[in-house]
């Protein structure tokens, strides 16, 4: 039997997990709503970029929470390269060309690193985070704390991103109206390089948070992959908001589900909300359109 | 899709050359176990490719699922011969009948409410994971075998050269397939679907139909290919359940050209072939190397050739054409 003390714990894990899902599914939510590319090497750049945090905390003996200082920059550069080479040319092409194209990417990404790093995971040995509370029956870890904390801060940042500043309301009325937008005189092209830069940033942001508790290995992007499309497919593009709660309900049932499963088959629980929610939700739980 | 023309005789022809080519193949390999088995592999992967060309290829649906069919189709064929004793002769058409049950369950929802493109993509890369999932938590992490028997009635060979035969007649049924779809109403209704599939709904075709009439198709074939598969692989595992097999399925696919069956076969046997070189000659220094290259290779086919291999044979031809 299952005590509730248990099931509060994993509840508890499984809503510090699922803000760090929809931490991760934001970058591709804004790159799929503003410019209409689907990008299934999403996950791969998590994983390239939890590679680069694992190097420069190793070698440069700091905290892998540092180490955002210095890939945030890098990865937003490295979106726009990537934007401007592989990106661009299928803009507005058929969703089949597009996925080829991004899931070449991730491959090619995924085997470079299996081909540098090998396939054994690899982890950070230090964090300041590495403790925990413990609050009567709860255990809590801090650095799933910290996680949870930094993305809620940094989807506020966004929200207000989105809403007060010039570019981030040219992303919203680009999402709306692509055409319009031209219209009223926006670079929808710079817009799209931000974007795509903007997403592959987030996404740097998250792997930092990643590697305080998590391991990296080169198959570690797939699941992300999957994951953050799950939630972007449950959000419906409703904004930041529904990515959010599509991104809490994926990292409950994750979570839940290896209580009531077994650890091995948690994935599926999360695949099978998905299905339903597809058949039965196809615009998404929080849709706009 | 061009090449093999409209005229029967041309078919004819076409499928003679497949089957002379597929022939000789083992006359080449010169009993080498190792490279029959690969050559049975390559093909068998062929076979795959071509009845991912029905529901990719005409119908224009990204399925990234092949490996839930192949999985479901192999090891209810296995259970069954294991567990009943029933010769998987008769087998396979169980398993494949699973398979297309499977298929019917997923599709009736998923093309009812009108899931296509990406979405369609995530919900059957989504399948595989849930059966490898399920899979691992009905069967445990253990492999299991076949009985050692061997024989016609087991379509299962000790030697090599044999199952390369029978994946080589697999892969000539399949394409007959292909081409019976695509010179029957279905296929041309599939591929105004592919085309725009709105406009196919305004002219009358009933689209949720007929996509489930090409998923069912397809998933009757991987499921009869499954036990070939497990037969080839030696043992059976949740592990068949593999979404990266899936997806390799789908990337030759869609390297070959949607809709061209000799593109398709082209492509598989070409990846297939190069992959297995690198994994057998590179595979223990620098692992990777054959996925490496279908990456490589689908971004510059998606960026500069996105009619795939299949344009490429079609400019050839019209340059021999011209040239006569």
């Amino acid at each position: 039997m299952i005590s509730p003390e248990l099931l509060l714990q994993n509840s508890v894990d499984g809503i510090f997990l699922g803000l760090f899902y929809s931490l991760v599914a934001m970058g591709l939510a804004l790159i799929f709503g503003v410019m209409d590319i689907i990008n299934f090497a999403h996950g791969d750049l998590l994983m390239i970029a939890a590679y680069f945090v694992w190097l420069t905390s190793v070698d440069l003996s700091v905290d892998p929470t540092v180490t955002a200082l210095l890939l945030i920059p890098l990865f937003f550069i490295i979106g726009i390269g990537i934007f401007f080479g592989m990106i661009q040319p299928v803009l507005g092409k058929e969703p089949l060309i597009q996925i080829a194209v991004t899931v070449g990417l991730g491959l090619i990404l995924q085997n470079i690193a299996l081909a540098m790093f090998k396939a054994q995971p690899k982890a950070v040995p230090y964090s300041i985070f590495n403790f925990s509370y413990s609050l009567g029956p709860l255990t809590i870890y801090a650095s799933k704390l910290f996680i949870a904390v930094i993305s809620i801060v940094t989807m506020y940042a966004l929200n207000v991103f989105l809403n007060k500043t010039y570019i981030g309301l040219a992303m919203r009325s680009t999402t709306d109206n692509r055409e319009v937008a031209q219209l009223m005189g926006i670079n929808t092209r710079m817009l799209y390089a931000v974007t795509f830069g903007l997403g592959v940033a987030l996404i740097a942001l998250s792997s930092s948070l990643w590697m305080t508790f998590g391991q990296v290995q080169p198959y570690l992007g797939t699941s992300f992959s999957l994951i953050s499309w799950v939630i972007v497919a449950m959000g419906g593009l409703g904004g930041i908001t529904g990515v959010v709660y599509s991104g809490l309900i994926v990292g409950v049932a994750e979570s839940l589900g290896s209580l009531f499963l077994t650890p091995s088959a948690r994935m599926a629980v999360v695949y099978i909300i998905f299905f339903l929610v597809l058949w039965f939700r196809p615009r998404g739980l929080f849709g706009r359109r | 899709m061009v090449a093999f023309g409209t005229g029967s005789k041309k078919i004819a022809l076409e499928l003679l050359v497949i089957a002379i080519l597929l022939a000789v193949i083992p006359l080449v390999l010169m009993g080498n176990a190792y490279y029959e088995l690969l050559a049975a592999t390559v093909v068998l992967f062929s076979s795959m490719v071509v009845a991912w060309n029905i529901i990719g290829g005409y119908a224009g649906q990204l399925d990234l699922g092949a490996f839930a069919y192949v999985g479901v189709g192999g090891i209810i064929t296995s259970e069954l011969w294991i567990k009943a004793g029933i010769p998987p002769l008769l087998g396979i058409f169980a398993g494949g009948a699973a398979s297309l049950l499977i298929a019917v369950i997923i599709g009736i929802p998923t093309f009812r409410f009108g899931i296509k493109e990406v979405w369609y993509a995530l919900l059957t890369a989504a399948l595989v994971v849930i059966f490898n999932n399920l899979s691992r938590v009905l069967m445990g992490p253990t492999d299991y075998y076949l009985p050692p028997k061997t024989g016609i009635l087991y379509l299962k060979f000790n030697s090599y050269e044999i199952m390369y035969a029978i994946a080589s007649v697999i892969l000539i049924l399949t394409v007959l397939a292909n081409l019976a779809i695509e010179r029957s109403k279905i296929g041309y209704y599939l591929k105004s679907i592919r085309e725009d599939e709105l406009a196919a709904e305004m002219i009358g075709i009933d689209t949720r139909r007929y996509k489930l009439y090409a998923l069912m198709i397809y998933s009757f074939f991987l499921g009869v290919m499954g036990y070939i598969y497990i037969v080839l692989a030696a043992s059976f595992s949740y592990r068949m359940f593999d979404s990266s097999s899936s997806l390799s399925i789908a990337i030759m696919g869609i390297i070959g050209g949607l809709g061209s069956i000799e593109g398709g076969i082209v492509s598989a046997m070409v990846l297939r072939s190069l992959g297995e070189y690198f994994r057998s000659s590179f595979g223990s220094t620098v692992p990777g190397l054959d996925l490496l290259l279908y990456g490589i290779v689908l971004v510059i086919v998606g960026i500069f050739q996105p009619e795939g291999i299949a344009g490429i044979i079609n400019r050839i031809n019209k340059a021999m054409k011209k040239k006569r």
